[in-house]
């Protein structure tokens, strides 16, 4: 699957939509919507005598057939979802530009009108699993083993936007655009809990809708966000504890050290605090984001990097400004 | 060693002869008789005589004296001649004996005196004169010796004479010897002028030659015989062919005599040759045969300039064998070109000179009169060749594409100026008013190629000189100096990167298929655009049978404007800034604004036309008025939209090449729009959205993906839409 020719005019309508660090950190990997992989060098864009060259992709390959809406990292290998279908490439051999696919699966679907999409990705380490959500409103397991897709987790009335993974209890958290965030146990493939965000007065917007977009986790603690604010629960209690005033819906939204960091709509990066003030919005070159990653395993390449619709990446190793772009 | 040098050393040595012997023999006596050797010495001579003459007693001395001069010449001869009788060994042991004694005398003195004996006494005496005896002995025979010695010498001079006259001899033989070799040499080398001469060989000289010349009886033997008679042949046979030469010279100017005659009949017939052909044009016009016209084209093209020559046999050549469409001809003043042609290398001198005149008067009165001077370089500089090439191009509509090509003669670049003539009426559309227009008919026929600057790097020289700034400033006037057309012309400049080592008409040639072809499109593709703005003026947009199935058969959107902008507006408008910063407006594109209605809902569409429309794709910048202002900045869907409309041109363009792609580009926009507004209620919850726009259109999801895009691509037989 070699890359076909970037124009001009596709390179300004190019929306990036997944990133993922390879297991040692030096490389990143990033999705777009023609369905094309770029494999970036961290080590050479950041390094002093770094060049144009070296903001540029080693290797650029087209995937799938559809966007690329989300990329994964194992310790081995790359996995990547387009429509309706997963596929690992072997870091090893991407870093030696060899682009043939480990192996594609795809999850049973019902519907067979439109291929429905796959919007998010998580690994379950307790059992080596891979939990996939997307467009045909259900969560589908597969035994990272076996490649057989074991269980589908129904309950969503309308598409998944977002994934997430509680490790201490071992529940999977969905959120969707239907508005629900649901709670699963991954070990008896149940539901636990449902919360529908937008019923809650301090973060619904009906202006917007009430899709769920983000989800992070951190111990006791749930972000989520979308058509509703951006907003902090406390999960025990299940109630919203702060609302963060962000004009746009947000995309992607992680906890980092004591901030919380989210991207979406709008050309910036949120650095919010726990207790429900905007810190700081940093800005960016995409008019809108849609990814945000942050390379924590390699100290040496410690960075964010934020993603959106334009060909470029933006990188920030001081997170309070932009370093530099990576372009398709 | 020259008979002079020795001649002078003789004296020497007689002298040093003279000198040596005295002092060895004063010497040798002083070693026995220091007593009386002073003695002896001094009176030499005398004693020689007393000892013949008178045997002892000095008291005689002065009588001798007397006589010696008389009687001297007798006495040596008598001398010399008892010298040749005697021995001189015998004399030697004479010497020897007497020595002994007169030893042994003094011994015995000396013993008498040791006695006692006194002075005077008989004893003594007697020895005193036995003693005295000796003495005489032995001067007689150092006498002797002396004499043996001189004659010695005499007779070693003697022989050396000889000597020197012998070698003197020998010299001169040699000499001579010497230069009779050099004369014999002289002789041998002797050239003569015959050799010079190429001759026929032996062989055939004894075949050809006449028997009173050859003499083989003589020559067989004697070389130098048969060279004199070889010689002789050759002579003779020039002699030959002198005369033959001769009669040829008479034979050719005969012959000549009769060329000119039959030349001036030819001429006589010259003019009714023409009356004839006069008389042949409306037969010629009636069979369709332009004979004539060519040959007046042919004759009137040898005055074309070289770029333009090329161009015309390049274009009548492709015309003639691709393009029947294709015609040329030649237009301008044809005496003025011949003025021209006639005498280049003079009219370039007055030229220089007048400059030079004019740079003297220059400094006399510059200031008054640079100025207009200037203006008159400059004219003279962008002077056009008076003859210029029309190449007219014929569509199949009936509408003509008219190139006139002119060349610039001091500047050496081509430029062309374009008119279109077309079968309809055009002037329907407002906003087409650029698409004919000549200034950027052919803008960028070649990517990048403006036609502003001239595309020979040294007339930036040229300019500066005169004070152009820039050439785009007489390009309405002169024409567009692209530099296809300089291809065309068969001119390469280095900055066109001379990628080929073509030149002239090879250059031409490798150009002009594709270069037609392309003048084609674009008149082809501005023609069209031409219809279909008039259209879009009047708010339809034109969907051809071929491209109904790219469009739900209901599309309720509807363009209402489309006007022109200029670039300068373009560039202010705030929705297309993204557009801009990635380079990809240049000021040659044309602009327009297109606006899509629906309802309450107004698009704004910045469209960027490329004139390389339909290769390039236009692009469409969007902004929606509802609600509240939203661009693709501010909204994905948006954005969406303009990359269906903008990216997908091998859906849109149509059946090739591609001309209906705008009109289908604007009729996505529309059904877009439809889409777009007819889910933008639904995703809130319906039940409360405003029902202005409902639902019509069949969609599987309004919504997906991580940006929720809105479901823009159309499934055509089945009629519902879908997500990219």
């Amino acid at each position: 699957m070699n890359s076909r020719k970037m124009g001009p005019v596709e390179l300004l309508h190019m929306s990036v939509f997944s990133q993922s660090f390879s297991p040692c950190g030096r490389f990143l990997a990033a999705g777009n919507n023609y369905g094309e992989i770029a494999v970036f060098s961290l080590s050479a864009a950041l390094s002093p005598d770094a060049s144009e060259g070296s903001q540029k992709p080693i290797l650029n390959f087209t995937a799938h057939d559809g966007p690329v809406f989300s990329l994964l990292s194992t310790d081995t290998h790359l996995l990547s979802a387009g429509n309706g279908e997963i596929s690992a490439w072997s870091w090893a051999e991407l870093i030696k530009k060899n682009t043939k696919a480990a192996w594609t699966r795809k999850p049973n679907y019902e519907t067979s009108l439109e291929i429905p999409e796959i919007n998010a990705m998580i690994i379950n380490p307790k059992d080596n699993s891979l939990t996939v959500g997307g467009g045909d409103n259900n969560i589908h397991i597969m035994d990272m083993e076996t490649g057989i897709f074991k269980s589908v987790l129904k309950g969503h009335t309308d598409y998944i936007h977002c994934l997430c993974f509680k490790e201490r209890e071992g529940e999977i958290l969905s959120g969707g655009e239907d508005g629900a965030v649901r709670i699963w146990d991954s070990r008896t493939n149940r539901p636990v809990h449902c919360i529908e965000v937008f019923k809650y007065e301090e973060c619904a917007r009906p202006q917007f809708g009430k899709w769920i977009s983000c989800l992070a986790t951190d111990s006791d603690w749930m972000l989520c966000g979308g058509g509703p604010s951006l907003s902090l629960w406390h999960l025990r209690s299940m109630s919203p504890t702060s609302v963060f005033p962000l004009p746009g819906c947000q995309r992607e939204a992680v906890f980092y050290q004591d901030l919380i960091m989210s991207v979406g709509e709008g050309p910036n990066v949120s650095h919010c605090l726990h207790g429900g003030t905007v810190k700081a919005q940093i800005p960016c070159s995409p008019s809108s984001l849609n990814t945000l990653a942050l390379n924590l395993k390699n100290t040496e390449h410690r960075v964010m990097t934020v993603g959106g619709s334009s060909h470029q990446i933006d990188v920030f190793t001081n997170f309070s400004y932009r370093a530099f772009s990576l372009s398709f | 060693m020259s008979s002079d040098a020795v001649k002078k050393r003789k004296p020497k040595v007689i002298r040093s002869e003279g000198g040596t012997p005295e002092a060895k023999r004063g010497r040798g006596e002083s070693d026995q008789l220091s007593a009386v050797s002073s003695h002896v010495k001094f009176r030499k001579v005398r004693l020689r005589q007393v000892k013949v003459k008178i045997p002892a007693g000095p008291h005689l001395i002065g009588q001798r004296k007397l006589f010696t001069a008389k009687t001297q010449e007798v006495r040596v001869y008598n001398e010399e001649v008892e010298l040749e009788g005697r021995d001189p060994q015998h004399d030697y042991m004479l010497y020897k004996d007497t020595c002994a004694a007169l030893a042994k005398l003094m011994a015995e003195i000396q013993e008498l005196k040791a006695g006692g004996v006194k002075d005077g006494s008989v004893e003594i005496e007697e020895r005193r004169r036995q003693s005295s005896v000796h003495f005489i002995t032995l001067k007689k025979l150092n006498r002797l010796a002396h004499m043996r010695l001189k004659k010695g010498r005499d007779q070693t001079h003697e022989a050396k004479q000889r000597v020197d006259v012998l070698h003197l001899q020998l010299q001169n033989l040699l000499y001579e010897v010497m230069h009779l070799q050099k004369e014999i040499g002289k002789c041998l080398e002797f050239k003569s002028q015959h050799e010079e001469i190429e001759l026929v060989s032996e062989e055939e000289f004894f075949q050809e030659a006449p028997a009173e010349i050859s003499r083989p009886h003589v020559t067989r033997d004697d070389q130098h015989q048969l060279t004199l008679a070889r010689l002789d042949w050759e002579l003779e046979q020039r002699k030959r062919l002198a005369e033959q030469y001769k009669t040829s010279l008479t034979s050719k100017e005969k012959i000549q005599k009769a060329i000119e005659q039959k030349r001036e009949y030819l001429s006589s017939l010259q003019p009714g040759l023409q009356n004839i052909m006069q008389a042949s044009v409306p037969v010629q016009e009636y069979l369709k045969m332009p004979f004539e016209h060519m040959q007046k084209q042919a004759e009137v093209a040898r005055h074309l300039p070289p770029p333009l020559y090329v161009l015309l046999v390049q274009a009548g050549a492709y015309g003639q064998a691709c393009d029947k469409h294709l015609s040329v001809s030649i237009s301008g003043d044809v005496d003025e070109a011949k003025a021209l042609s006639r005498p280049p290398e003079d009219s370039q001198d007055d030229e220089s000179d007048s400059d030079a005149e004019e740079e003297q008067q220059n400094t006399k009165r510059r200031r008054a009169t640079v100025g207009a001077q200037l203006d008159d370089k400059r004219k003279e500089m962008l002077r056009r060749h008076p003859l210029s090439l029309c190449v007219d191009l014929k569509c199949k509509d009936g509408s003509v594409l008219h190139l006139f090509f002119y060349y610039l003669m001091n500047l050496n670049i081509l430029t062309v100026k374009t008119k279109v003539s077309t079968s309809t009426d055009l002037s329907g559309a407002v906003s087409a008013g650029e698409l004919l227009n000549q200034e950027s008919l052919l803008n960028c026929l070649y990517a990048s190629d403006h036609g502003k600057e001239t595309p020979n790097p040294s007339n930036r020289y040229q300019f500066d000189k005169v004070g152009i700034t820039t050439f785009s400033d007489y390009v309405s006037d002169l024409g567009h100096p692209y530099v296809w057309v300089q291809k065309l012309g068969g001119l390469q400049f280095s900055s066109d990167g001379a990628q080929s080592g073509l030149r002239g008409s090879a250059l031409s040639a490798s150009h002009m298929e594709r270069t037609i072809k392309l003048l084609r499109g674009r008149l082809q593709a501005r023609l069209s655009l031409h219809k279909q703005f008039s259209s879009l003026e009047h708010s339809i947009i034109p969907v051809s049978s071929e491209c109904q199935h790219l469009f739900p058969a209901k599309v309720i959107s509807g363009l209402t404007r489309w006007t022109m902008m200029s670039h300068q507006e373009f560039t202010e408008l705030g929705f297309v800034q993204h557009v801009l910063k990635a380079g990809l407006v240049h000021e040659t594109d044309l602009f327009f604004m297109a606006v899509v209605e629906r309802g309450t809902a107004r698009v704004s569409a910045a469209v960027v036309l490329n004139p390389r429309y339909p290769d390039v794709a236009p692009l469409f910048s969007l902004s929606l008025l509802w609600k509240g202002e939203r661009s693709g900045r501010s909204d994905d869907n948006l954005r969406a939209v303009e990359s269906e409309v903008n990216v997908f041109r091998s859906e849109l363009q149509g059946p090739r090449p591609g001309l209906q792609l705008l009109t289908n580009q604007i009729q996505r926009l529309c059904v877009c729009l439809d889409v777009y507004l007819e889910t933008e209620s639904q995703v809130c919850d319906g039940s409360e959205g405003p029902k202005e726009f409902p639902r019509e259109k069949m969609c599987l999801r309004t919504a997906r993906g991580p940006s929720r895009l809105k479901p823009f691509k159309y499934n055509h037989p089945q009629g519902f839409f879908s997500h990219r």
